[in-house]
Formats: C-alpha cells, sequence, structure tokens
C-alpha cells in the first residue's frame, strides 16, 4: 500500500487539535493567570497541604497554559 | 501509484546520529570507452525541445525496436558530459502504458574522461526479439541558455543563444529522427541552416522550427551536428542557487508552518552601464519587457495566512497578499528590494501559516500513526519559469515523531520531479522552542529541479503518541512544581538561632 494510499484511506480523520487556532489566546491566558492565582495562594501558605491544592494545579495550568500561550502569540511548538 | 521511495527510521525517544539514505550505482566504474550493447534500434524518434522558459525543456518520443535475439530490458541513454549534471527532472515512461508511472532509472558509472555519460532504463518487462516499445523520455537541462550579447544597455531587448546536436544523441542507430524546437517568439535572428536534407531545414512555421526528419540509418550512433539557434527573451533566466523550503508541523497548535528561503541569481545578459534608476523607472510606467527580474508572483494554498518577505536587511514592504476567498489560491506578489539584473543575486525569505487540519490526517491503520501530504516544492510561478540548482526540503515532524517514511506522489503524467535515487534523504533532530529532545526532521535534498515540479507532493507518515505530545506541558509542569516543592522545603528549614 502506497503512503498515497494511506492518505485517500484516511480522507475521513482529518487532524483537528483540542484547541482551535481561535482560542488558543483566551485558554492560554486563562490557564496562566489561574497559575498565578494559584501561585500567589500557595505563597500565603507554603504547607505540605499547599503544595497538593495549590502547587500542583498551578504547575499543570501553567504547563498547558504556555503551550498555548506560545502557540497563540506565533510560535507553533 | 506506485511507491518509489520509502525510507523508514526508528527514531525512538532519542534520535541516533542522523543516517544517509541513499541509492547509489553500485556497479563498477566503466572504461571511457565503454559503448552499450547494439541490442536495440531507434525506428523513429521525435525531440520537442521547447525553449519557451528560461531553460530547455526536451520531450523525446522513440520508437524503440530490439534488433537482438534474446529478449531485452536495458535501455540505454545517453548525454554528452558537459550536460549531464545539468539534466533535471528525467523521466522515462511507456507511453502505451504512461499511467503505470515511470520506468527505473540508474546512471551507469563511466570514467570520468568519457565524452559520453549513460543511464539504464529498465524496461518494465523484457522487450521480445523483433517488438517495438515507444518511451517518453522527458528532461530539462538547466543552465543551457546563454546571453548573447553576453552584456546590454539597460532597455535593451535580451537573446539568448541554444547549443544541441542536430542528430539526437543515442547509444543506438537511429532509422529517422526529427527535432521540433518551440521558440517564446517569431524573433529568431540567427539559427543554423542544414544540408543534412533536401530541401530547406529548418522548417519554419511561426514560433516553431523543425530540423529533419532525417533518415540517419547510415549515421553512427554518437555522431553530432551542432545547431545553435539564438532567439529574443526579454525576460530574467531566475535562476534559485539554493532554495531551503522548511515545513514545520505543530500538533498543539493545529498549524503547518512554511518557510523558504532563497539565493536567487539572474543569468540573463549583463548591464553595459551603470544602472540608471530614471531609465528604470520609466520602463517601469511603461510595462515594458525587462530582462530583470521586476516581481514575483506566489500563488499559495487556499487559507494560508501571516504571510511575511524578509531579506537581510529586514522587511521588505514591497509586497502586496490577496488572501484566498473559498477553495481559491492566495496570492502573494513581491518585489524584490532592487530589480535583479542579470549576473546580479538577491537572497530572502517567505513563510507563512495553514490550518494543519489540510495537510495532516490520522491515518486508519494505526490509532497514533498519522499521515501528511504537502506539496514538496511551490515556489514563484513565473511565465519565464523558474529553475532551481539545489533544493533542501526540511519537514519538522513533533517532537517525539518515530517510524517517520516518506514517499513522492507519482501521477500519469510527469511531476517534474527526477526518480527516487536521486533524493538524498537524512533523518535529524532540530531544537527549538520548549523542546527536550529535539523534534523529528526529515531532510530531503534534491539537484536540478525547476518549477515543472511545482505540483508535486510528499507524503509522510509517523507515528506520534499521546505521550509524546504530553512531553512539553509535562516538562514545564515538572519544572513549575520543583520550584514549589523547593520553596516548601527551603521554607520548613529552620535556621532560627534560639537553643535546640
Amino acid at each position: 500500500m502506497s503512503l498515497n494510499q494511506v492518505w485517500e484511506a484516511a480522507s475521513a480523520s482529518p487532524y483537528t487539535p483540542l484547541i482551535a487556532k481561535d482560542s488558543q489566546f483566551s485558554v492560554g491566558f486563562t490557564l496562566l493567570l489561574l497559575a498565578l492565582i494559584l501561585t500567589g495562594l500557595f505563597g500565603l501558605n507554603r504547607s505540605f497541604l499547599s503544595i497538593a491544592t495549590f502547587g500542583i494545579p498551578a504547575s499543570l495550568a501553567f504547563g498547558f497554559g504556555a503551550v498555548y500561550m506560545i502557540c497563540a502569540v506565533g510560535v507553533y511548538v | 501509484m506506485r511507491p518509489f521511495a520509502v525510507v523508514s527510521a526508528l527514531c525512538g525517544l532519542v534520535l541516533s546520529s542522523s543516517s544517509i539514505v541513499s541509492a547509489q550505482s553500485t556497479a563498477a566504474p566503466l572504461p571511457a570507452d565503454f559503448k552499450p550493447p547494439q541490442v536495440f534500434k531507434n525506428v523513429n524518434l521525435v525531440r520537442n525541445t521547447n525553449l519557451e522558459k528560461g531553460y530547455a525543456r526536451e520531450t523525446i518520443n522513440v520508437v524503440v525496436e530490439n534488433v537482438d535475439k534474446d529478449p531485452q530490458s536495458e535501455y540505454y541513454l545517453s548525454f554528452p558530459s558537459e550536460v549531464f549534471d545539468r539534466v533535471g527532472g528525467l523521466e522515462v515512461r511507456n507511453k502505451k502504458e504512461a499511467e503505470k508511472g515511470r520506468l527505473d532509472v540508474e546512471a551507469v558509472e563511466i570514467d570520468s574522461l568519457s565524452d559520453v555519460r549513460y543511464l539504464i532504463a529498465h524496461l518494465p518487462e523484457p522487450l521480445a526479439p523483433s517488438s517495438q516499445i515507444t518511451l517518453g523520455i522527458s528532461y530539462s537541462l538547466l543552465n543551457s541558455l546563454h546571453p548573447r550579447p553576453a552584456a546590454i544597455e539597460q532597455s535593451d531587448r535580451q537573446f539568448l543563444t541554444y547549443s544541441f546536436s542536430a542528430y539526437v544523441p543515442s547509444a543506438y542507430q537511429t532509422v529517422t529522427q526529427k527535432t521540433k524546437v518551440k521558440f517564446p517568439s517569431t524573433n529568431v535572428p540567427n539559427y543554423t541552416a542544414t544540408n543534412l536534407k533536401t530541401g530547406e531545414d529548418p522548417e519554419r512555421q511561426g514560433s516553431t522550427y523543425t530540423y529533419g526528419p532525417y533518415d540517419t540509418t547510415k549515421v553512427a550512433p554518437g555522431t553530432t551536428h551542432p545547431i545553435t539557434v539564438r532567439y529574443e527573451f526579454t525576460k530574467p533566466l531566475i535562476t534559485a542557487s539554493l532554495l531551503e523550503r522548511d515545513l514545520e508541523v505543530s500538533h498543539w497548535g493545529g498549524n503547518l508552518a512554511t518557510e523558504e528561503r532563497y539565493w536567487l541569481r539572474n543569468n540573463g545578459s549583463t548591464l553595459l552601464n551603470h544602472f540608471s534608476r530614471v531609465d528604470w523607472t520609466v520602463a517601469n510606467y511603461q510595462q515594458s519587457p525587462s530582462s530583470a527580474i521586476r516581481e514575483l508572483k506566489y500563488p499559495l494554498k487556499p487559507g494560508s495566512v501571516d504571510p511575511y518577505f524578509i531579506d537581510d536587511i529586514g522587511n521588505v514592504s514591497t509586497s502586496r497578499y490577496r488572501p484566498s476567498k473559498g477553495n481559491r489560491e492566495a496570492n502573494l506578489d513581491f518585489k524584490p528590494r532592487y530589480p535583479i539584473f542579470g549576473g546580479w543575486n538577491y537572497s530572502f525569505r517567505l513563510g507563512w501559516n495553514n490550518e494543519l487540519a489540510s495537510f495532516l490526517r490520522r491515518a486508519v491503520h494505526g490509532a497514533d500513526s498519522y499521515v501528511l501530504k504537502v506539496p514538496f516544492l511551490e515556489g514563484p510561478k513565473m511565465a519565464e519559469g523558474l529553475q532551481y540548482e539545489k533544493v533542501v526540503v526540511r519537514v519538522i515532524l513533533p517532537e517525539g515523531a518515530r517510524n517517520v517514511q516518506y514517499e513522492t506522489v507519482e501521477g500519469p503524467s510527469s511531476n517534474g520531479l527526477p526518480s527516487a535515487d536521486q533524493f538524498v534523504a537524512e533523518f535529524s533532530s532540530h531544537k527549538t522552542f520548549m523542546d527536550t529532545l529535539g523534534r523529528t526532521t526529515l531532510t530531503l535534498t534534491v539537484e536540478s529541479l525547476t518549477d515543472e515540479a511545482r505540483d508535486s507532493h510528499l507524503v509522510v507518515t509517523y507515528d506520534y503518541t499521546l505521550f509524546d505530545a504530553l512531553r512539553k506541558p509535562v516538562t514545564i509542569t515538572l519544572g513549575l512544581f520543583s520550584v514549589f516543592a523547593a520553596i516548601w522545603v527551603v521554607g520548613n528549614i529552620d535556621v532560627s538561632i534560639k537553643k535546640r
């Protein structure tokens, strides 16, 4: 099977990203803002419980937010 | 449709060092006086030479007969050695079964002192004795047109010369042959007339000159009869000495980013005197033909956005972009920073973005397999054509993509690309923003292409799992988390001065 036939066979499943280009900025911005707020909350009480309740969500929000924000500004990673 | 180039590389989580994959002829070099076995005869040969563009395009249709006692399958093509390196996009097809694709063509290694170089076209099945096959051989000859006079005034008309042999170079005896030369206009001030046949030679009809038909039964193969034609071509001879083309796939962004870097040159007549800005402005105002590159028109795929045109100095503002409406092509018309006259160079870069959905699909056979179909070459679309001495296409896949396979798409007619063994493929890792391992990169290098290859496509398949996709955000997440953890640990260290 040639690769072009693989392409033809896959005509029903074009790739769609999780977040469309138009909403990358809003998603990225929201997540980064959330990360900032959660980081602030962690800063108020730097306990082990705070790492679990604020640190982990803040890290996740920053991780995904940074990826969407860099895409939103035109550096498609 | 037949796959002719499938190269795969297990890239793994960590890419190994780059591996060059290229099919080279393995035969030992033949002596300079090598003559192919005379097992075929060219019953009838018609060569069409098209000089309408900035390079010569030749199409040879030849009826070949097996004159040997045994079935034969190796047809030798011969080229003068000074031309051989400039042959681009060579393709041989069986004219009666053109839809079955091109024949395999392999270069014959021969002593470098030889005047003639050979290629072997492998017939799909051995040709029985006394039976015939019609072959269609097409190729472009780069840098084959020379301006005469070599230097002209700025507003002068430009004339080019093209030299060839009245007898088509062939490894076999040819019974009858003729050459049709198509000029861009009827203004052909000089051409060689011959007495190789009775009556007028060449026969002229509009802008087409026909040399022959000649009865060459008694002419030995390899005999030449030089012909030179000189004709008007007041257009630039646009040559890209190098084109680097990057196609960057982003799954997170849903984007295909294209960037092209050109090193352009005009092979036309050089200027006899200094460049005159006044003459140039007048010529522009009158829209009179010029041998300088004034403007390039670049049709882009529908949906192309964010185009840019920059050179070494910075943004070049003399460009106009008309975005596509519906399924129509978008148009990027751009003027170089200065007109490019004969012998002048200009290098610049162009780039734009596309939605990835039009180019990437999820393969049916595997949940994590993707298939990407992108144009191999785009480039400006100009009436005078473009020749590319070297093209380097780099497909930058997402970080962690593996099992990469590629293939160029073959159609019922020529796609302007050479055969698979002319491609040099290399897999490497390209590190850029937010990368930890580097992105899997497929680099394809081809020499001697023309704008005939504009519509050619490249299909790439690769595997890319969710784990690979999550590498970027997870890395950043872990980075920030370690900062939190460090703050907590540092905050818990008791540094107070008190009795313990």
